[in-house]
């Protein structure tokens, strides 16, 4: 028997650009009209983003044309704080760059998205990206950049200054891509982008129309999001590690006041009693084993608040009910939220509005829309968390059927949303967020219900009003009919003294 | 004042009754006799039972009262239509009527109910208004009655007219009874004995008239039987099947219904129920069936009815109570087609 030759196993290491290039369906371009859709989407959150920082009420421009065959421009143009210079290659031409990783809220989160849609392009067309930008200290320069995929290494086509008449940031991309099919996409897009964004003003040109602005519904810029410390719960071992590594000098005690959310000297003291150190004993003599004893302690450990909400920006009461009331037509409206809670560590705030009205479908659950870290979520609804905790209540209880066309907007924000995927689609399933949604969707269910019960309360008492009515009308006839009188009285006015004294119960 | 001009002025007094508070900017209220079996008494003077003195009131104020008051006025209105244009109408005609006046009823049985208030409150039976039941019995015998009512008034009938038998309408129950050859009233339960009956010449044998009653008969059978009882001087020979149903049917026909207490002229106290009683089921060993449960609740009720309080009726309870059987006046078919006549009748009418 012949022997076989062993296959030859080869070790390399590919480029985080060479690997999403790999892998694109991760990231949402697995195929030509999710790619358009989700190049736009990425460069509308990162203008978005931009414009939180710069404390603006953004106005966004995206264009839409074809260029021939299945040849698609987008460019998307807005007022926010503009790129620096010095980034400007990277951040667009380098994949996992980007100004996203601090703990706060944001819209992007992996530095992944609009490097994808640069990557995508370059692939699908063989062109550049154009980054045209302005920052407050500049006059404005344009870039023309390429990725290098093995290096995952920007590669700059050409430079120049150009003159850009405010701050602000234009990018332009050209990719192959289904533009029929994900026009509809775009505009639910950007349509439920202005319910979570209710500030935003976009004006969207596609091919042979005119252009269409959505929004703005609200002139208030949200407070700023901050950086703030980690809370005590999210210090896996590894961060714990990083965080003593910088702070070798300070005492024990010091170090967790100084490094977490949410501790201060008491706290910070109860908790050493609680897991055995001495709090003036020095960072730098902590061994791995200690460093890991403290890591699993502090999450165990009770005694800690709840998270810190400045590195939360939730829509609100009423930017959300402006937002939804602009782009529905709604007949009641309830609005609850929960938290700050954390999951592992990270804040997050659950928001959600209950809406009847007839432009939603009539169903026995409310239809839903998603928005996580004030972003609308359209594709893969049927694994997200928040479809399946809705599906987990009993809308029956609280009136919620077929015959009330309602729906559900439910808001996640969290400094982490957990994401399935990098496409950034759908929700994985955290018992700690689990159980805020279910307890939310409860108090908004019991509060629709409530009403429903009490409206259908007084239809059925003006029913009962009109029929007596109507009776006692035809008594007072039939009556006159008997006695052979022609003139049937006016009953009017007895009907209303009856019924003031009992509807006012 | 005749029949007709009484009901129209009660009819005028219940509207007047309506009208009045109105005008006065007060609600109308109204009291309904009570229908209730508890409410049944017997009053000697006129030998029946009446409705005692329980009323139920209508206030036209209250929510849950105001639709049964309108039902109530919209039949009164709708007599007094037919009044005028000296028509009858059927219950059911009634029912269906409705609808065009904007009054509504659930069904047959709710308006059936409205025409009795409407007896209960004028004290006049619903065929004073020109209302007559849907279902009829029959009558057969050598009887001329004369009609009065309109097209036919004056015109005589003579009642042999049809082998089949004539049906009980609105116009034999007002006609008069002219002169007759015949000696006493044969009222029996079911088509195929009156049928029998009259096949054999039954009728001639016995000198009767012979009725039809078809289960639980009509007001109309049962204030002609009255009638005839009253004006030609006849004594009613009831024939029922042997069981608490049968025995009930000829019960009503002596003392009236729980639903027609308010009603005068439609009993006759006099008339004698031959049977099937369960000494008949013994004596001619007829063949039977087994009481069944709604049989024996029957009884149990009938045995505390005030109707049954003597005690005749309590020993014919007894014996069904103690046979568990009953037997259907078919029974005696055992014995031959002409038992029945030859023997039975026979027996009984002697």
């Amino acid at each position: 028997m012949n022997q076989r030759a062993p296959v030859e196993t080869t070790f390399e290491s590919i480029s985080p650009a060479e690997f999403f290039y790999r892998n694109r369906q991760l990231a949402g371009f697995g195929n030509t009209s999710q790619a358009i859709y989700s190049a736009v989407r990425e460069l509308v959150e990162n203008s978005l983003d931009s414009c939180d920082d710069a404390q603006r009420l953004p106005l966004i421009e995206v264009q839409v044309m074809s260029e021939g065959g299945d040849i698609i421009r987008v460019c998307v143009s807005d007022n926010g704080t503009g790129v620096p210079d010095a980034h400007v290659p990277q951040a667009f031409a380098k994949i996992l760059y980007g100004s996203k990783f601090h703990n706060r809220q944001r819209r992007g989160t992996f530095g992944l998205g609009v490097t994808m849609a640069v990557l995508y392009g370059q692939i699908t067309t063989d062109s550049p990206v154009l980054v045209h930008t302005k920052c407050p200290d500049s006059q404005g320069m344009e870039y023309a950049l390429f990725i290098d995929v093995e290096t995952n290494q920007p590669i700059i086509e050409s430079s120049c200054s150009r003159d850009r008449d405010s701050d602000g940031t234009s990018v332009t991309l050209r990719l192959r891509g289904d533009l029929k099919r994900a026009q509809e996409r775009i505009l639910e897009y950007l349509r439920l982008t202005t319910i979570s964004t209710p500030q935003a003003q976009f004006l969207l040109k596609t091919d042979n129309a005119e252009s269409i602005t959505f929004g703005r519904w609200s002139n208030s810029v949200p407070s700023p999001i901050l950086t703030s410390n980690p809370h005590p719960r999210a210090a896996d071992l590894e961060l714990l590690r990083r965080l003593a590594q910088h702070n070798g000098d300070k005492r024990l005690q010091d170090f967790l006041v100084d490094s977490f959310q949410k501790v201060g000297t008491k706290t910070s003291g109860r908790f050493l009693k609680f897991v055995g150190f001495n709090p003036t004993r020095k960072v730098n003599t902590l061994t791995r084993d200690d460093l890991s004893r403290i890591s699993s302690a502090l999450r165990k450990f009770d005694g800690f608040e709840s998270p810190d909400h400045k590195s939360l920006s939730p829509i609100g009461e009423e930017d959300f009910l402006v937002g939804i009331r602009s782009v529905f037509n709604i007949s009641s409206h309830y609005y609850s939220d929960r938290g700050p809670s954390e999951w592992q560590g990270n804040p997050f705030i659950i928001e959600g509005v209950l809406a009847t009205g007839d432009d939603f479908p009539r169903s026995d659950i409310p239809t839903l829309y998603r928005f996580a870290n004030r972003v609308p979520l359209l594709y893969d609804s049927s694994e997200d968390v928040l479809t399946k905790t809705l599906k987990r209540v009993n809308w029956e209880r609280y009136s919620v059927d077929s015959s009330v066309p309602a729906a559900l907007f439910l808001h996640l924000c969290s400094t982490r949303v957990p994401y399935k995927a990098a496409g950034k689609q759908s929700i994985d399933t955290i018992p700690e967020i689990e159980a805020e949604v279910v307890s939310l969707l409860r108090d908004l269910g019991r509060r629709l219900g409530r009403t429903m019960r009490k409206s259908e309360k007084s239809l059925r008492e003006g029913k009962k009003m009109r029929e007596y009515a109507k009776s006692f009308r035809h008594l007072a006839k039939f009556g006159a009919e008997l006695a052979g009188v022609d003139e049937v009285p006016d009953t009017n006015r007895l009907v209303k003294q009856l019924f003031e004294v009992s509807l006012d119960e | 004042m005749n029949e007709g001009e009484q009901a129209q002025l009660k009819l005028t007094e219940l509207g007047k009754h309506i009208l009045d508070p109105i005008l006065e900017n007060k609600f109308p209220v109204i009291d309904v006799p009570d229908r209730n079996t508890s409410n049944i008494v017997y009053e000697a003077q006129r030998n029946r039972f009446v409705l005692g003195a329980s009323k139920n009131i209508r206030d036209s104020s209250n929510i849950n009262h105001i639709r049964s008051f309108t039902q109530l006025a919209w039949v009164a209105s709708y007599s007094k239509q037919l009044l005028k244009a000296s028509r009858t109408s059927s219950l059911r005609d009634l029912y269906y009527s409705s609808e065009a006046f904007g009054v509504s009823f659930k069904d047959q049985a709710e308006s059936d109910r409205i025409v009795t208030d409407l007896e209960s409150v004028t004290g006049l039976p619903r065929e004073s208004f020109g209302i007559f039941p849907d279902e009829h019995s029959s009558i057969y015998g050598e009887l001329i009655m004369r009609y009065t009512v309109p097209d036919y008034n004056g015109r005589e009938i003579d009642l042999t007219i049809s082998p089949d038998g004539l049906p009980i309408g609105p116009a034999i129950m007002t006609a008069e009874p002219v002169r007759t050859n015949a000696e006493i009233v044969l009222a029996v339960e079911s088509g195929g004995m009156f049928s029998r009956l009259i096949e054999t010449k039954a009728w001639q044998r016995f000198k009767a008239v012979l009725i039809q009653l078809g289960g639980q008969p009509p007001r109309a059978t049962r204030s002609l039987i009255r009638t005839l009882h009253k004006e030609l001087d006849l004594p009613v020979y009831l024939f029922t099947d042997g069981d608490p149903w049968g025995m009930h049917i000829a019960r009503v026909i002596m003392s009236g219904s729980a639903n027609s207490a308010h009603i005068d002229g439609l009993t006759t106290p006099e008339a004698k129920w031959i049977g099937v009683t369960p000494q008949d089921i013994e004596q001619y060993s007829l063949p039977t069936d087994k009481l069944n449960d709604a049989d024996l609740k029957r009884l149990d009720e009938l045995s505390r009815d005030v109707r049954y309080s003597d005690s005749e009726w309590q020993h014919h309870i007894e014996g069904f109570r103690r046979l568990r059987t009953k037997a259907e006046q078919q029974a005696f078919s055992r014995y031959g087609m002409d038992f029945v006549v030859d023997t039975y009748l026979s027996d009984k009418i002697a």
